[in-house]
């Protein structure tokens, strides 16, 4: 189960922002905005030698006392950010794997609406319905 | 990579553990020399051992010729403190230990010196177990003159002979128990030898060092005591020191420790090889910490032979200009052909990535045990930092994730300088997200509620400095370009900013990082939130306004203006042209070529020529010393009333006054207010750049400049015309009420109406007054209607010479003008043509008092005669005996009441603006009502009594309600009645025929309009409304004339002369004679005209009128003529005369009358001016003869 789940532009700057517990949620955005450093890192790397298909899942960027932060980054630089609880074990690779997929095609389909301008926040009440499912794991 | 068994090894006591974190470590340190650099003594100032300090710190590495003659590099590293429980550390890693001693001081005295020498002495004791050599470098007072002649005695355990400051010590000398070799240095001079002599103290520290090891190596390894770390000497008490396991720690550690002593004799080989037997031995008996501590030192070792390069950074002086985008990477790749030379040269070397491996797993046994928390603090950051060297940027990025989780008793200050100092290596591997949070969190650090000396200063430097890596940028103008981050982030950080400035005392910088924050992430906020923190600013600002100018703060970082271009937000900006009559004009116009085309709905795209001009030039002018407007459409964002004070306009190029202005805007939701902001050019002949407004709200100063705004070019721009004259423009007429649909009336300034009758002339005085600053030098009048123009002038004539004669019009001057107004009307009745009376009637009704005799009568005229089919000819009959006619309706009704409207323009100019050639334009519009006074109806033209006139009838109908006397001759008047008409003989001179010989080519139109222009030029006709005594001149202009009347109207181109009985016959006089008298009649003729006429036929008749329409020629019995009463002249030459004569015999009594004519036969004459076919002259009147 995911605590927090975000959606970063191509520019850096936050589309989209929703954690389970909304007290905590300057803390999340700190604990993200730091993991941004983490994902161009990893980026600049892996790009530089192959043009091939670079796989999309970044895995774990870096692991706090209580929170783990995994990394996923479209081919247009669309990046999803999902903080997990450290003492959540039952979570393990495939899972977050499936739960970025899922999170991918959401976002695919929020694009797909004519009435969304790409590069704006997200702001759908389906899209949150959909995302805390995701996060919660009940989809 | 922690540990997980951490802590399990350690136990928590309290024994003395390394409580100093040194965070500026580098791996390099474990092969470098500690020396401690004090300044001591209250006498030297901090400047100057600063500078000293820098001085003996280059000097980094030493190469010194050991005995065998190999070169040595030795490292050496100076610090600044030293605490004294670090040195517990040296048996562990001898690095820490503190081998030298430098002290600075200065003295004025030998008291002082005593001083100095004491305090030298003691830190020598403090750090005694270490301490190898000590040196102190004493600077003396500035010498003096004649200090030198002192005895010389020299220090006792000085030998420097050579020392420069050797005449300064002169005097004073080290106390006895001082047994430290002393430095005397001037201060001012530029100690030439100090290199020398520090480089000479590390080779004393060096050989002592090197005998320590050789010492040290020559011991038998199964023989040496247990090496203990600070905490380990409790858990080895009692322990049985023979075991074969304590033998092998033994011998792991000592090994390990000639490893450290090599690394600092510079014997890299050797001192890998200890490391990696130390690590072999070590690691069998689970001695994990100096394993750990074997695993380090042959990371060091490695590093060192791999980047020898690698150097501390010099330390920047970091400010906010300094972009964020140049990357603070080290962009140095070790090729990897390098690196494997270097490594084959020297055996045992780790490979680069078996470094960070090692440092891993070190880090992991340090780990291990809670006191070796600062050890393994220290190793994350040496490991990171040879992780920055080799690029691996993710690998320094977990060294320094581990740093956080290590849990130490710290102070304050050694938190802070831990965050501060990830903050620097986060930087360098380009991590700014990261590095700024560090930055942040060290930043609260400071002001935390546990700090006891809480420090907003540095927490607001600290702040600031991590605004790059939250995107954040001090210019407003750079984050509306680049908008990414964290609109959240980066308001709370803000928010802490505006805190931390104003707990540091600093009110200036809290408002105007309040101010940024609403400029900037006004968007962001919540209307509520936006409204607080408004009311925040408002508070701030009270404390310091807030002034749109940059701010420079103490360590040089520049904070830029920020402005509030959302409170108010401006919807539009617009420039307002000046007032029609204001507006300058060129004094010539310019033609415009708009080409061959007009209007063409196709825009053309890139080609439109509409597009190409820029949006921001106006196409109008503003004049120097002239307020000009812009309006401003405004709305207040926030909830409450909004006062914004002190609005000007902000423009560059032209000097330009701007009006402040104050406004308060009503509460968002209300329609937007607008605002005209008015200012004046000051300055002539340039383009005027409207770059925004100021505003002055909240408490706060703001330039909003348009650049910086969306949805506005980047500024308007304006031509300026030198300054003008104005004018004011009044009339002695009353305004007219109504405006017409003039096309251009917006230039009218005043109004003038006026209503007269047909013929009537007015004056209006135009008085112009000059209300500006300018002399008026040019002035010019012109008069628009749509009048043609000849009917135009007639109405409106004004002396053009008497106006320009006034100028040039001061300022404040008047000129007047008097503009005649003349109603022309047509008199004659439209549509009404030259009627011929109807002859028997009219002459009689004219007999009576004009006594007219009507050639009409005459009997070879009446074949001529139409017959008329006007109404008027036919009823003439019945009103023949009144003198009044009743005029139709009709004409009056299409004549009444028209209004002609005009417009005086004025261009005027004067001063500057003359030279550059504009000019202004105003205009007085003029509305004249013309309502008719009379009309003529008809007309006739009769002969009159002389031969140089003849008479010209009319009707003239009164078309006014008064009575109305028309003077029609210099003495004739009449009486007319309202709406009736009478009709008045005028006697008017013929036309001579000079006027009509003008031409060779005369057509017969032209005869027509010559003659009826003589006519409008003589007739005089004044007519005089006695009910509102107006007065005014009837025109007679465009009268037409029959070819009838042409005849009577002209002069005759040939002469008479008649003689009767040897007199000449006058006009109106009667000839009297008794019947039976014989009279000779003599007629001579004479031709005026230039041409020759030919087979002229003179006659003369006698007949009788009487005078009831009925004339008798049959004169057979009544007389009888000798001679011919004929008689046919072949050819008259110009001027010639021809001579006629007979004469007559009245038988009986009565009344008798002699026709005389001269007549030429068709096409007989070449004369242009005449009709081509056949003419008759006749002489006129006829002569009249009484027989008694």
């Amino acid at each position: 189960m995911a605590v927090c789940v975000a959606i970063i532009g191509k520019d850096n700057s936050p589309k989209y922002f929703c954690c389970l517990n909304p007290d905590e949620e300057l803390g999340f955005q700190y604990k993200v905005l730091s993991s941004l450093d983490v994902v161009e890192e990893k980026l600049n790397t892996t790009n530089k030698g192959t043009n091939d298909l670079r796989e999309l899942y970044l895995g774990m960027l870096y692991s706090l006392e209580t929170h783990k932060i995994y990394g996923y980054v479209t081919n247009t630089k669309i990046k999803f950010i999902i903080v997990v609880d450290s003492t959540n074990m039952a979570l393990r690779d495939n899972e977050i794997r499936s739960m970025f997929r899922k999170l991918h095609s959401e976002y695919a389909d929020i694009v797909c609406n004519p009435f969304y301008i790409p590069g704006d926040a997200i702001c759908s009440k389906s899209f949150d319905v959909n995302v805390k499912n995701i996060m919660t794991g009940t989809v | 990579m922690r540990s997980s068994v951490s802590y399990i090894l350690s136990s928590s006591t309290s024994e003395p553990n390394m409580s100093h974190p040194d965070y500026e470590q580098y791996s390099h340190d474990h092969a470098a020399l500690l020396v401690l650099i004090r300044h001591i003594g209250s006498q030297l100032k901090p400047k100057t051992f600063v500078k000293f300090y820098d001085r003996i710190s280059k000097l980094t590495s030493v190469r010194i010729t050991d005995s065998t003659g190999n070169v040595r590099t030795i490292l050496v590293r100076y610090v600044k403190e030293h605490p004294v429980e670090n040195n517990d550390w040296g048996d562990f890693q001898t690095h820490r230990r503190l081998l030298g001693l430098i002290s600075l001081g200065k003295y004025d005295s030998q008291q002082e010196l005593n001083e100095i020498c004491r305090v030298h002495e003691s830190l020598k004791v403090k750090y005694t177990s270490t301490l190898f050599d000590s040196r102190c470098i004493l600077f003396g007072p500035t010498k003096e003159g004649g200090s030198s002649s002192d005895t010389s005695t020299s220090s006792p355990n000085s030998d420097s002979s050579g020392s420069p400051a050797e005449q300064t010590i002169e005097k004073f000398t080290t106390p006895s128990n001082f047994k430290t070799r002393g430095l005397f240095y001037d201060e001012a001079a530029p100690c030439s030898d100090l290199e020398t002599q520090i480089v000479e103290f590390i080779n004393s520290l060096f050989w002592v060092l090197e005998s320590k090891r050789l010492e040290r190596s020559r011991e038998k390894l199964e023989r040496v005591s247990l090496l203990l770390a600070p905490f380990e000497k409790k858990d080895f008490v009692g322990l049985d020191m023979e075991s074969r396991n304590n033998k092998k720690k033994c011998t792991g550690r000592m090994t390990k420790h000639l490893g450290d002593l090599c690394l600092q004799a510079g014997l890299l080989a050797e001192s890998l090889t200890y490391y990696g037997n130390a690590a072999d031995t070590l690691k069998t008996v689970n001695d994990w910490l100096w394993l750990g501590a074997a695993y380090e030192g042959l990371c060091a070792a490695s590093a060192l032979v791999l980047y020898p390069e690698m150097q501390r950074s010099v330390p920047l002086q970091r400010n906010a200009s300094l972009q964020e985008g140049s990357s603070p990477k080290k962009t140095v790749v070790v090729s990897s052909i390098d690196v494997g030379a270097r490594k084959a040269s020297i055996p045992n070397t780790l490979a680069p990535e078996d470094i960070s491996k090692r440092y891993r797993e070190a880090i992991i046994h340090y780990s291990k045990y809670q006191n070796a928390g600062i050890v393994e603090t220290e190793a994350s950051f040496k490991a990171a930092r040879i992780a920055v060297e080799q690029n691996h940027s993710l690998q320094a990025a977990s060294f320094l994730q581990n740093v956080v989780y290590i849990n130490l008793t710290l102070s304050e200050q050694e938190k802070i300088q831990r965050f501060e100092t990830l903050a620097e290596l986060y930087t360098q591997i380009g991590f700014t997200r990261k590095a700024a949070f560090c930055q942040r969190l060290a930043a609260t650090r400071y002001v935390s509620p546990q700090n006891p000396a809480p420090n907003w200063n540095r927490c607001y430097n600290l702040m600031l400095q991590s605004l790059p890596g939250h995107r954040l940028s001090l210019d407003p103008a750079e984050m509306r370009e680049v908008e990414q981050g964290w609109p959240v982030l980066q308001i709370q950080l803000l928010q802490e900013l505006v805190v931390a400035a104003k707990r540091m005392g600093h009110s200036a910088l809290a408002t105007r990082h309040m101010t940024f924050l609403l400029q900037t992430m006004w968007s962001h906020l919540t209307p509520t939130e936006q409204k607080e923190l408004c009311i925040q600013l408002q508070a701030l600002s009270s404390q310091c306004e807030g002034s749109p100018v940059p701010l420079v703060l103490d360590n040089g970082i520049v904070i830029p203006p920020a402005n509030l271009t959302n409170i108010p937000l401006c919807h539009s900006y617009v420039l307002r042209n000046l007032q029609p009559h204001l507006q300058p004009r060129k004094i010539q116009a310019v033609k415009q070529d708009t080409g061959p085309f007009l209007f063409t709905p196709i825009h053309f795209g890139s080609l439109d020529r509409r597009s190409t001009g820029s949006q921001s030039k106006m196409g109008f002018l503003w004049v120097e010393n002239e307020p000009c407007e812009v309006t401003l459409k405004l709305s207040n964002p926030l909830p409450f009333e909004l006062k914004v004070s002190d609005m000007r306009l902000l423009t560059s190029g032209v000097v330009f006054e701007s009006l402040p202005e104050t406004v308060v805007l009503s509460p968002s939701g209300s329609p937007p207010s607008v605002i005209t902001l008015h200012g004046t050019p000051r300055e002539s002949e340039g383009q005027l750049q409207l770059q925004g407004y100021s505003t002055h709200t909240l408490g706060v100063k703001s330039n909003c400049r348009l650049r910086h705004m969306a949805g506005f070019p980047p500024h308007y721009e304006v031509e300026i015309v030198p300054s003008l004259p104005l004018l004011d423009v009044k009339t002695s007429l009353p305004q007219s009420s109504t405006f017409s649909s003039f096309h251009d009336y917006e230039n009218v300034v005043t109004s003038a109406s006026v209503s007269l009758h047909h013929g009537e002339s007015a004056e209006c005085t135009v008085t112009i007054t000059n209300i500006g600053h300018v002399d008026v030098e040019m002035l010019e009048i012109t008069m628009q209607t749509v009048l043609e123009p000849g009917l135009q002038e007639q109405m409106f004539t004004w002396s053009k010479e008497n106006l320009l004669s006034q100028l040039p019009l001061k300022p404040g001057c008047a000129a007047s003008l008097t503009l005649y107004l003349y109603a022309a009307g047509s008199f004659l009745v439209p549509g009404g043509t030259a009627n011929e009376f109807s002859s028997g009637v009219f002459s009689s009704s004219i007999s009576g008092p004009g006594s007219l005799p009507s050639r009409l009568n005459s009997p070879s005229s009446s074949f001529h005669r139409n017959v008329n089919s006007s109404f008027r000819s036919s009823n003439s009959g019945h009103s023949s005996m009144s003198a009044t006619l009743q005029l139709p309706q009709l004409p009056i009704n299409q004549q009444a009441a028209a209004v002609v409207e005009g417009q005086l323009q004025i261009r005027y100019s004067g001063g500057p603006g003359l030279q550059a050639a504009y000019c202004r334009c105003c205009s007085v519009f003029l509305t004249m009502e013309t309502v008719p006074s009379l009309h003529v109806t008809n007309w006739d033209v009769l002969p009159a009594e002389t031969n140089t006139q003849f008479y010209l009838v009319l009707d003239v109908a009164n078309l006014t309600s008064q009575e109305m006397e028309l003077q029609y001759t210099p003495s004739k008047t009449m009486l007319i009645e309202g709406h009736e008409s009478c009709r008045v003989p005028v006697p008017v001179k013929r036309c001579p025929l000079s006027k009509l010989d003008t031409g060779e080519n005369l057509a017969s139109g032209d005869l027509d309009r010559i003659c009826s222009e003589h006519i409008a030029n003589l007739v005089d006709l004044r007519w005089h409304l006695l009910g509102t005594d107006t007065r005014g001149k009837a025109s007679l202009k465009g009268i037409t004339l029959t070819n009838d009347m042409l005849d009577e109207v002209r002069m005759s181109p040939l002469l008479w002369e008649v003689v009767i009985n040897e007199d000449a016959v006058r006009p109106q006089e009667e000839v009297t004679c008794e019947a039976g008298d014989c009279l000779e009649l003599k007629i001579l003729v004479t031709n005026s005209l230039d041409k020759v006429l030919n087979h002229l036929s003179l006659s003369v008749q006698f007949y009788q009128d009487y005078e009831n329409g009925t004339v008798n020629y049959r004169m057979e019995t009544r007389l009888a003529t000798t001679g011919t009463t004929k008689k046919i002249m072949e050819e008259l030459e110009p001027q010639g005369r021809a001579q006629h004569e007979c004469n007559v015999i009245f038988f009986t009594p009565g009344q008798y009358k002699i026709d005389i004519q001269c007549s030429s036969p068709d096409n007989a004459t070449t004369v242009p001016c005449l009709p081509s076919n056949g003419h008759v002259w006749r002489f006129t009147p006829p002569v009249n003869v009484l027989v008694n």
